[in-house]
């Protein structure tokens, strides 16, 4: 049986396995994948090729989600026809249904693109701290979403479906692989340090699967940066904190001997003895300060200020978002099993997130330029620790943005195609695999795009699952990540 | 389409391994069959392979001898199902297969959708007889003898009235009824506990609780979830009135009826109104329903989804059927098809959800009709006569009329651009003053000065939004405005709306700065503003001196791009397709009312003058009448917001939709519902011009027909679920082929059928349940018979359980003496509520837990659905996402953190030892004081030594913190 503090435990042993899928279903059960396959439950990062489907490349992710629709013409799918005819009445071939009518004419990016690395890869100057680690890269070029609007499409990318009521991505894999460390919880989100994104905690929710795989939010900035992690009240002092839960054990001890049979009182008096070791390793693994200087500058930490202004800033998003990746690294380091860092806050003004329909220079730049300082010295210090062969980042986004002007320096959504990409972990760097056509309206063969469902295939493949196996009954279905599609794409695989 | 593997099917040793003698259909042989067959061989016509359909006795029997050849043939490419599959037979399963097909194999309908009839009682044992205290425990005692197990004895009286009290009203029994209780017990234990749960089951705070079980399953929230997570400040009246109905013991049937249909079936009634907030209960798209219009493909996914949620929602909740797999594709396991979901999203598709008017009374209701129907007739009057102008007008009438009319198409709106223009504070009255003014840099010798007003959607106002009423321009040398010239003034009368057309005025005079004094402001909505797009001011050579001039005003609401200062200057404004055309429009109106003037005859004027006099009156007296109070709930007709537009009760055209895609219309369906009844076709009989309201109706009348199975099961499963926090089917939304077989089939069907035929009351099952013996066992565990029944499925003992979220809350309110028992009303916030104009921020760190509004009972909380109480959610409360039939029950390290150091714990701390303080003198009663109040009993002699002395040392408010702590506390024997 896992132990993890954010893993359940159940008090009867249920009669029979599908009895038993039931009750997790029904948010009774809290056991991992590993133990439902009747094996012993996975603790050590050590034994995890034998409970798994296959043996995994990967054992943990990070996840960094761009909130609002992040622009991949501006970033990472370099369009040259759009500086050729950059200003001429945009022609799609076809009826375009655009979310605001953003029909303007052909708009090239307000940045230059340049080439990096061995691969040759073109990134744009306010993605270029990413040019040093783009061999590590492989790119996506040609997803497709469902639709526009903000709140269906963060859905489907987080959790699989585009409305309400389904696990995050992080659930899933929370409940498949437990955690590696028991004093930190296995799944946590790192939201934009402004608000939540679109749907907010739901993108991270447990929905069916049991409450304790939910993303446990931080936010570092606050004074308790995990909720309820220490009393802030005069009245608790570290010694009638320590004596206090003492006695509520030998109480609560007392309670349980009498009632001999039911686990679950046992199982609580635990749960307060890792509720105190996570005080201390939730703290320890949040503390920053120790690092090194060489590290901080490596994250774009070296020149933090005390106040920002009001608009979109490049120093605010490089702290903000470096000091999450930072975060991350110390997080996964000490067994946290899914990562995932926001970079925007909701669609409203002034602009707080990248959903830049009125001008893609203003809120872009800092915008991607500050995750790209703390994405690369991510990547790069990954790397040097060794960490990054077994650590899956993804970078991924709502939707992507048209071609076209709309109000003369913005872009509208496009969700007929846009960009992923992903590293480390079993991925194979320095490739393309999909790519847009010449405008980046849609994908080069339309008959073959790339689906969330596939990239949630490949994931959950490097991680040892099959993702047509980890499902869970929920309402008369056999609910999974990637509903009833998803193929593993071979191309991004090492 | 692929369907997911059951891959636990694999990996798990057949549970049947000790095969009752006589296999049955149902239990046995459906089950393997579903699993593993039915998604090529099953129900759905779409993904059948070669035609063979396994689901059906008539198609099946046939091919019984081949089926048991294929199912174990040697040949893995031959063997079914083919390994590709991922699925596969066990022995065992064969086996059972095999000896069914042995006894003849005997077909059953599936349980729940077989005629529901009362069950003998099951003969006991003289012995077993004295046990029993009503049918219930018949039921259960056969069971239990079945499997070699005994009942638990009865538990103790401290044990029994906290079991009853929280269970029927959510919050533990005060020290005193706890004293009354036992002494009356100790007198007779019997009369003792029929008393307890008529006194629970009188009070209001059984509602309380019950009412929450049922918001559980339909997904209420007082947001509206997805993107944004919209406030919906009219959603709490409808958990008042499931409160209510539990409260006043609402027959079932009605109140089924009044969540579908209690508009049509209920006309006049409030409950009729309210109940309808069940339909609109579940989560809703803003963006996709407001922002994008229902002729673009977003639009209509987003009201696809929309209805799919209603439809479910009904269907799962009333007959715990999961019809929503039939969305995409025909039911896999299930014999519903995609025209039969189709005809329930039919049921429908007149409707959305917004705020409608409740609480208006009969009389009131029949007096709007009639008023209503009055001003109609009236205009009709009205424009009678004026069709008979017309007519005499003649062709040169209908030549104008023809102009006017091309001349309103060409003088729409071409484009415009999102920076609109400057837009004031809003005010509530119109009378108030505002400029707005411009600095030229330098004084210049002005020609001619042009307005330009603004377009927005807003409200439906589109062209000429917030230009003023009356209002003047000025010209000064001197940003003060001393000696100003006076260039354009309106003051004294309104100035017509000049949609958006130029509004051009000569200025000759020589000035720096200009101004446009607004006296009288545009209407918004209920409030007022001034804006403007443009200030144009043109010299001798036509340059327009003002572009990129400086703006100021005493104040803007500064909303980037669309609304600010500088956008006045910006050379940006709304253009029309031909902005002739708006001139031209207004002289041919002008034209067409001087020759309309010259047909009056003196009679007609007159005429004309008393219906218009007569319309005024009737509008005024109507808008006299109480409007009554405002209900989030399903609707047909609402206040227009963007892009979500009221049907009027027309229902949209619903066809089955190919692999549920909006982009692949096939048939049309008509309204119906599940095919469950042999004899009678699953569409409603309706004519043709029926109201949409008649299709909610049927269906309501469907699911409530005393013959219907699935309605009465599956209600008897709920209540039974709520008492002993499992029920008897494990899948309480779920009676299909994939859900979970009851426990007790016959003591579920006994529970239905009594419930029905004592009309549907919820007291009298809740009186039979909690006064029965199995309902009194201990909940201690017996070694021996946790062996052969560790779930407890068998009901030996009592079921121990853990406070839910909105109990252990309100425990702590109660014990701290903060509670405050007040009912309904608009949802207490626990968080603070930021940024409300666009998308809401629910900042639940920042909330102080001291504040005496939000001490009241959990249910009456504002729920949040994308950004839920952490507290809350910690501890299992129901997911506003999805419904939730049974909630969790976990056990983590994160509910320990918030019960030693949420605000809300600390800060209850304080206030009970605050009240220890005053109801006892020394530490020591004090702290016996508490313990009664936490755990119902004093403490024994070592705890309360162990007490005393950490009280000592850490004080009393730390003492508390550790009470709140106990297991004891959180649980319930």
């Amino acid at each position: 049986m896992n132990t993890s503090p954010f893993h359940k435990k159940t008090a009867e042993a249920p009669s029979n396995r599908r009895d038993f899928l039931w009750r997790s279903g029904g948010g009774l059960g809290g056991l991992a994948l590993a133990s439902m396959l009747g094996r012993e439950p996975l603790l050590g990062s050590g034994m995890l090729s034998g409970t798994l489907h296959h043996p995994p490349k990967a054992k943990r992710v990070i996840q960094l989600f761009m909130g609002g629709a992040a622009s991949h013409l501006d970033t990472f799918d370099f369009k040259p026809a759009l500086i050729k005819h950059h200003g001429e009445k945009s022609d799609f071939g076809e009826h375009v249904e655009a979310f605001q009518n953003g029909l303007g004419p052909w708009m090239r990016s307000p940045f230059e693109f340049r080439r990096y690395g061995q691969s040759g890869k073109f990134l744009s100057d306010i993605v270029a701290p990413l040019g040093g680690v783009v061999d590590e890269m492989a790119f996506v070029h040609n997803l497709v979403g469902k639709t526009g609007v903000h709140s269906q499409a963060t859905y489907l990318q987080a959790t699989g479906f585009q409305r309400p009521g389904f696990p995050g991505m992080g659930a899933w894999v929370s409940y498949a692989l437990g955690s590696e460390n028991e004093n930190l919880p296995t799944f946590v989100v790192l939201p934009d340090h402004r608000g939540y994104a679109s749907n907010g905690p739901k993108n991270w929710a447990s929905a069916f699967l049991p409450t304790s795989t939910q993303g446990t939010t931080i936010f570092p900035q606050r004074e308790n940066p995990i909720p309820d992690l220490h009393p802030k009240v005069g009245f608790v002092t570290k010694a009638s904190h320590r004596a206090g839960i003492d006695l509520i054990n030998r109480l609560n001890a007392g309670y349980a001997k009498s009632r001999v049979g039911d686990d679950r009182l046992e199982a609580r008096i635990k749960t307060y003895e890792l509720a105190a070791r996570l005080q201390l390793s939730a703290t320890e693994a949040l503390d920053i300060a120790k690092e090194p200087a060489h590290v901080l500058k490596l994250y774009g930490l070296d020149r933090t200020q005390k106040k920002y202004p009001d608009k979109i800033n490049v120093p605010e998003e490089t702290e903000y978002f470096g000091r999450k990746c930072l975060m991350a690294r110390r997080l996964i380091e000490r067994g946290v099993r899914f990562v995932q860092i926001w970079s925007g806050n909701d669609n409203s003004f002034p602009r707080r997130n990248w959903d830049s329909h009125e001008d893609i220079e203003r809120d872009h730049a800092p915008l991607a330029l500050g995750m790209a300082r703390g994405a690369a010295g991510l990547i790069q210090d990954l790397k040097q620790r060794g960490l990054l062969e077994d650590t899956i980042i993804h970078w991924t986004t709502e939707f992507g943005r048209m071609p076209s002007t709309q109000g003369s320096k913005g872009r509208d959504h496009n969700p007929y195609v846009f960009t992923n990409w992903l590293c480390g972990g079993g991925i194979r760097g320095g490739t393309i695999a999909g790519e847009s056509d010449e405008w980046g309206y849609k994908p080069l063969d339309r008959a073959n795009p790339t689906q969330v469902y596939d990239l949630h295939a490949t994931m959950l493949h490097l991680l040892g699952i099959d993702h047509k196996r980890l499902t869970v009954p929920h309402n008369g279905i056999d609910r999974r990540l990637t509903d009833v599609h998803g193929h593993v794409i071979e191309k991004l695989i090492a | 389409m692929k369907f997911a593997r059951r891959f636990w099917m694999l990996m798990v040793p057949c549970v049947a391994m000790t095969l009752p003698a006589a296999v049955s259909y149902d239990h046995d042989v459906r089950p393997i069959l579903a699993a593993n067959c039915y998604v090529c061989h099953g129900p759905d016509d779409s993904t059948r392979k070669a035609k063979l359909r396994l689901d059906t006795e008539q198609t099946a029997r046939p091919i019984l001898r081949d089926l048991l050849k294929r199912i174990s043939h040697i040949d893995p490419e031959k063997r079914m199902p083919p390994p590709k599959s991922g699925k596969k037979l066990s022995a065992a399963q064969i086996t059972t297969l095999r000896q069914w097909i042995a006894q003849g194999a005997k077909w059953e309908k599936h349980w729940s959708l077989k005629p529901l009839r009362r069950p003998p009682l099951p003969k006991l044992t003289a012995g077993e007889k004295k046990w029993a205290r009503n049918p219930i425990d018949h039921f259960i005692r056969a069971k239990q003898r079945e499997h070699g197990l005994h009942p638990s004895p009865e538990a103790d009286a401290l044990a029994l009235i906290r079991r009853l009290t929280f269970d029927l009203t959510g919050l533990p029994p005060t020290p005193t009824e706890i004293a009354a209780f036992k002494a009356a017990a100790q007198k007779d234990r019997n009369t003792a506990i029929e008393q307890l749960a008529d006194r629970l089951l009188a009070s209001p705070q059984y509602g309380e609780r019950w009412g929450r079980h049922w918001l559980d399953v339909v997904k209420y929230a007082d947001t509206c979830g997805y993107d944004k997570d919209k406030l919906r400040p009219n959603a709490w009246p409808y958990r008042d009135y499931i409160i209510r109905s539990f409260n006043e013991n609402k027959p079932y049937a009605r109140f089924v009826q009044e969540q579908i249909a209690g508009d049509a079936l209920f006309p006049g009634t409030t409950d009729g109104i309210l109940g309808l907030g069940f339909i609109a209960a579940g989560p809703w798209d803003f963006i996709g329903h407001v922002e994008v219009p229902e002729s673009k493909i977003d639009g209509r996914v987003a009201r696809h989804i929309d209805r799919d949620e209603m439809v479910s929602n009904t269907i799962n909740t009333f007959t715990s059927t999961t019809i929503q797999c039939a969305r995409c594709h025909d039911h896999k396991f299930d014999p519903f098809t995609q025209k039969h979901y189709y005809s329930l999203q039919s049921v429908f598709a007149a409707v959305d959800r917004a705020d409608r008017t409740y609480g208006v009374n009969p009389e009131t209701t029949t007096k709007k009709a009639n008023l209503t129907k009055r001003i109609s007739d009236l205009n009709k009057q009205l424009a009678a006569i004026e069709a008979k102008i017309k007519k005499e007008g003649g062709p040169q009438l209908a030549s104008l009329d023809k102009q006017i009319a091309g001349l309103r198409l060409k003088a729409k709106l071409k484009s415009k651009r999102p920076e609109f223009g400057y837009h004031s504070t809003i005010v509530k009255s119109p009378g108030t003053t505002k400029w707005v003014q411009i600095d030229l840099g330098q004084a210049f010798d002005l020609q001619r000065v042009v307005l330009r007003a603004c377009h927005d959607e807003f409200n439906n106002i589109g062209g000429g939004f917030g230009f003023p009423v009356r209002f003047k321009v000025e010209a000064a040398l001197t940003a003060e405005f001393n000696n100003a010239i006076r260039l354009f003034d309106q003051t004294q009368g309104d100035f017509p709306n000049p949609d958006i057309a130029p509004v051009s005025f000569e200025a000759k005079a020589k000035a720096r700065f200009l101004r446009v004094t607004a006296t009288k402001l545009a209407r918004r909505s209920n409030d007022y503003i001034l804006a403007l797009a443009e200030l144009e001011v043109f010299d001798a050579t036509d340059k327009n001196l003002a572009l990129k001039a400086r703006v100021s005003s005493p104040d803007s609401i500064e909303a980037s791009v669309r609304w600010r200062r500088t956008n006045l200057t910006d050379g940006n404004f709304p253009i029309a397709t031909d902005v002739k055309a708006i001139g031209a429009l207004q002289k041919a109106q002008a034209e067409r009312q001087r020759i309309a003037a010259k047909l009056q005859t003196p009679e007609r004027q007159a005429r004309r003058k008393k219906l218009q006099g007569q319309i005024a009156a009737a509008t005024k007296e109507l808008k006299s009448i109480p409007q009554g109070q405002m209900v989030y709930a399903a609707a047909t007709d609402f206040k227009l917001q963007g892009n979500f537009k009221p049907t009027q009760g027309k229902p949209r055209n619903i066809k089955v939709l190919h692999r549920g895609n909006i982009q692949e219309p096939r048939g049309d369906v008509r309204p119906g519902t599940l095919p469950i009844f042999k004899d009678e076709n699953f569409e409603f009989k309706l004519p043709t011009d029926h109201a949409e309201s008649a299709r909610r109706s049927a269906l309501a009348k469907w699911i409530t027909r005393k013959d219907n199975p699935l309605t009465w099961r599956s209600i008897a499963n709920r209540i039974w679920l709520w008492h002993f926090g499992q029920g008897i089917v494990g899948s309480p939304n779920d009676f299909g082929r994939m859900g979970l077989l009851p426990s007790h089939p016959e003591l579920l069907d006994w529970l239905a059928v009594e419930f029905r035929d004592s009309g549907g009351s919820f007291k009298h099952l809740h009186k039979l349940i909690v006064t029965s013996a199995t309902y009194r066992q201990t909940s201690t565990v017996n070694n021996q018979f946790a062996e052969i029944d560790s779930n407890n499925r068998y009901l030996w003992r009592m079921n121990r359980r853990r406070l839910e979220a909105e109990e252990l809350r309100d425990s702590i309110l109660a014990t701290s003496g903060a509670l405050n028992k007040k009912m309904g009303g608009p949802g207490f916030y626990l968080f603070a509520l930021e940024k409300t104009a666009h998308s809401p921020h629910y900042e639940y760190h920042k909330f102080d837990p001291a504040d005496p509004k939000s001490h009241r009972r959990s249910v009456y909380r504002f729920i949040v659905r994308s950004q839920p109480d952490p507290f809350m959610t910690t501890f299992d409360c129901a997911d506003s996402s999805q419904s939730t039939p049974q909630r969790g029950e976990t056990l983590t390290a994160l509910q320990a953190l918030s019960l030693l150091n949420n605000k809300f714990t600390l800060e209850m701390s304080n206030r009970f030892a605050a009240r220890l303080q005053k109801e006892a003198k020394t530490l020591r009663a004090q702290i016996r004081r508490a313990h009664q109040l936490t755990t119902g009993r004093p403490p024994t002699v070592t705890e309360l030594a162990a007490l005393e002395k950490y009280a000592q040392q850490h004080g009393l408010p730390n003492l508390c913190r550790v009470l709140f702590n106990l297991s004891e506390f959180t649980y319930m024997d």
